[in-house]
């Protein structure tokens, strides 16, 4: 049936076959080999790459409620160049309505609750096509202003930071500006609290909707860590009131109250550390420029007759003293031709080392201290922590200004036995009595509790405890502040029902010019003392008046009372363990 | 439908040739053709249905997917006026929740500062210490201010607000019904959506246009 094709058939088969590996070619040219890099270009125009930013980590208290968060926001912007007039549909006349760009401005203002003048400015800037009419706009009234449907008018989606409880915690917690965190954990933790951006790769048609057989990549975004902080806010909120409360009875330049917890397995953690002003996060610039760091240790002072607990310490340690051991006291000595007098006039008295640190003499105290080498106390207050800057891990250290003996002039040999002549951060002095409170062991400070990752996992922030002095020391020195509060110095600081020591202190301000000029006053105190749970301090800061007129310690009961029934911890009927502070049967002689 | 012609004759021959082998066969046995062609008829049939109904899925699908894709951005517009609608929620709840704000509304509401609480040995039943009357002077102080960021006039959603219309008239239960469906006596096609949500522009077409909102 082989029927030979005619002539023109084959003709025409050769020409259609011979266009048709034109056409091949052309096509492998165009698609395959693309010279011009048109399919490169269209894929590059379908594709659109939309970046996913991460979360920023939460900060949340101690028992997570919520101190920093984040909120999404609009910044709203136009481009000059395609703002004007322009027409909308009005839905009850059916048709077109005019829009004048003043219109436009009013309206903005209207809802952004700006002036319209300057709305209309940002509109008609001239030689620009950006140009920020609002920032950090809610989605509500990003969606009203979307409504508008003004031509030129974008919004660019952003993240805001929010901080619900305002000035509560303020200073730790640190701010961010316009250019990134500032200041506090913002900025010392930004590392882990920012996160890694993901990115989405997708095509879109012409008609802006994705399609939806092409290309679609997505690298998710991994958020921030979370933060969560040692804080306690409600205890944090409490000491803020109370020390706002004294500084103000004071009229006080500053005051800080500190709560550090000595609960088993939360030694050393920091509940609250109270100025008596805090920024507020959110406006940072409201607040003076003094109150937007953490008090508690950007500013150093003598710890005063507080700092006599490390000569009392160290002397118990030494073994030079017992705290019953017997002393003659007179109101003045002289040492080395140096004169060193006690606070106020008073007979000579036949006391124990528990009475001179009761009432807080410090001739009693050189008696006690100078039977040990200069070099010895030195090391005890080096061993401390004076001397050395404090870091808590909010990227704030702490300063201690201590120098060695072959520096001391001639009355600070003396001086540092009672908290004159160095300097130390109010972080310093709760150390301190941190490591007394508990059996002589220092447990680092620390405000952070735990890094969150997003899916739950906790990775908890630890340090190595140290020993410094012994049990014995510890427990000594307990008995000696219970003798503080019970008779001596501080008698303001009992509260029914359980046991509490402390010590107050009062040292000279140094002014700008050189001299003294004002005074810091503080008292730390640790409760209940049969199983101690809360350090609590209370420092001011040139309280006005005269010295002798300040007592701090009913701000100190304040505290401790809440921090105690927070956590529930019960009144107990243990006798007192205080020594007599006088030798023999008399107690009661005159200050 | 080149086939056909060709196809035709090859089963009318096999059947011719098989015959072919006995001479006595009669000539009415071409008679089968008649029902073969009705069959041939059959498959056409059969295949252009088909393929008709592949295309017919195909075009389906198409249509399908790309209202899907409309539905898509349309509900994804609809997740985030969500999501910004609970986070303003949140917030405000966050606001209210705060020591200060916490301490104010008490203050409003007549409380003052807890005077020392009783307590009692539960191993002895002995009562430790006694509680005492909280006095009427002890208000708390109010040095920390109220976060800047927040202004109640700002409060974004009133659920309240939406609940009043409610038939039940318990919040629970009449806020989940409000919420699910528009108010009655409120049936205008362009807040069905959503509350929050603007109103669909259609142009004077049918289907509203895609807003892509990246």
């Amino acid at each position: 049936m082989a029927r030979t094709l005619s002539l023109r058939m084959r003709i025409g088969l050769a020409i259609v076959l011979a266009l048709l590996v034109v056409l091949g070619g052309r096509l492998f040219h165009i698609q395959g080999l693309d010279p011009a890099g048109h399919a490169h270009q269209a894929i590059s125009n379908r594709l659109h790459t939309v970046e996913l930013p991460a979360a920023r980590g939460d900060i949340v208290d101690t028992q997570g409620r919520l101190l920093a968060g984040s909120a999404d926001r609009y910044d709203i912007v136009a481009d000059p160049r395609l703002t004007g007039d322009y027409t909308v549909p009005d839905e009850e006349m059916g048709m077109q309505r005019p829009v004048t760009v003043e219109q436009t401005a009013e309206e903005l203002a209207l809802l952004l609750e700006a002036d319209a003048e300057d709305v209309l400015e940002s509109l008609t800037a001239e030689n620009t096509h950006y140009s920020t009419i609002a920032r950090n706009v809610t989605p509500e009234v990003h969606q009203r202003i979307m409504e508008l449907r003004a031509p030129g008018v974008y919004a660019e989606p952003v993240s805001e930071r929010t901080y619900p409880s305002g000035p509560v915690a303020g200073s730790i917690i640190g701010f961010v500006g316009s250019d990134g965190p500032l200041e506090g954990l913002e900025a010392e933790a930004n590392e882990a609290l920012t996160g890694e951006p993901g990115e989405r790769i997708y095509e879109v048609g012409a008609d802006g909707v994705r399609i939806p057989t092409a290309t679609y990549e997505e690298i998710p975004a991994e958020d921030g860590q979370d933060l969560r902080l040692t804080i306690d806010q409600d205890i944090q909120w409490f000491a803020q009131e109370a020390i706002a409360e004294k500084t103000n009875e004071y009229n006080a330049q500053w005051g800080n109250a500190t709560v550090v917890d000595l609960r088993e397995g939360r030694e050393g953690e920091i509940l609250a550390m109270a100025d008596s002003e805090t920024v507020d996060p959110s406006d940072p610039a409201a607040t003076d420029e003094l109150f937007r760091r953490p008090l508690a240790l950007t500013q150093d002072f003598e710890p005063g007759s507080g700092g006599k607990s490390v000569t009392f310490a160290a002397a118990l340690e030494e073994g030079v003293v017992e705290p019953e051991s017997e002393f003659h006291v007179p109101y003045r000595i002289t040492v080395n031709g140096e004169s060193i007098r006690n606070a106020r006039t008073h007979a000579d008295y036949d006391m124990t080392a528990a009475g001179i640190y009761a009432r807080s003499y410090n001739t009693g105290t050189l008696m006690i201290g100078n039977r040990m080498e200069e070099q010895t106390r030195y090391d005890y207050l080096r061993k401390v922590g004076y001397g050395e800057p404090m870091d808590i891990g909010l990227g704030v250290d702490g300063q201690s200004i201590l120098r060695p003996p072959e520096e001391w002039d001639r009355r600070q040999p003396l001086t540092t036995q009672f908290g004159q002549g160095y300097t130390g951060s109010v972080l310093h002095n709760v150390q301190l009595y941190q490591m007394l409170a508990q059996d002589g062991v220092k447990h680092p400070l620390r405000i952070v509790d735990a890094h969150l990752d997003p899916d739950g996992e906790e990775h908890l922030v630890t340090s190595e405890p140290e020993r410094i002095f012994s049990s014995n020391t510890s427990q000594e020195m307990l008995k000696l502040m219970e003798g503080v509060v019970d008779y001596g110095s501080a008698m303001g600081a009992q509260i029914d029902g359980y046991r509490v020591g402390g010590k107050s202190g009062t040292a000279e301000a140094a002014g700008a010019s050189g001299g003294f000029d004002g005074y810091t006053v503080n008292f730390i105190g640790v409760a209940p003392l049969d199983d101690p749970q809360f350090v609590v301090s209370i420092t001011v800061h040139r309280p006005a008046g005269q010295f002798g007129d300040w007592d701090l310690t009913n701000t100190f009961t304040d505290i401790m009372t809440h921090a105690l029934t927070s956590y529930d911890v019960p009144p107990s009927e243990e006798e007192s363990g205080a020594y007599d502070g006088f030798v023999g049967e008399r107690q009661d002689y005159p200050w | 439908m080149s086939v056909h012609p060709l196809a035709d004759p090859q089963p009318a021959e096999r059947s011719a040739g098989r015959r072919a082998g006995s001479p006595n066969s009669p000539a009415p046995n071409l008679r089968a053709l008649p029902t073969v062609r009705r069959r041939q008829k059959g498959l056409i049939a059969g295949v252009l249905v088909l393929l008709i109904a592949a295309l017919a899925a195909v075009l389906a699908t198409n249509i399908y997917v790309a209202n899907s894709q409309y539905d898509v951005v349309q509900m994804t517009n609809e997740h985030r006026d969500l999501v910004h609608q609970n986070q303003a929620l949140t917030q405000q709840v966050q606001f209210l929740e705060s020591p200060q704000a916490l301490s104010n509304s008490a203050v409003t509401l007549g409380m003052v500062m807890p005077a020392p609480a009783g307590t009692i040995d539960l191993s002895t039943g002995e009562i430790v210490s006694s509680a005492e009357v909280a006095s009427s002077s002890e208000v708390p102080s109010s040095f920390v201010s109220a976060p800047t960021s927040w202004q109640p006039e700002q409060t974004p959603v009133d659920v309240a607000e939406q609940t009043e219309t409610s038939a039940s008239g318990l919040l629970g239960a009449g806020a989940l019904h409000t919420l699910s469906q528009p108010p009655a006596g409120e049936n205008s096609p362009g807040t069905a959506t959503g509350g929050t949500s603007p109103a669909i522009e259609l142009n004077g077409g049918t289907i509203p246009a895609p807003q892509v909102t990246d």
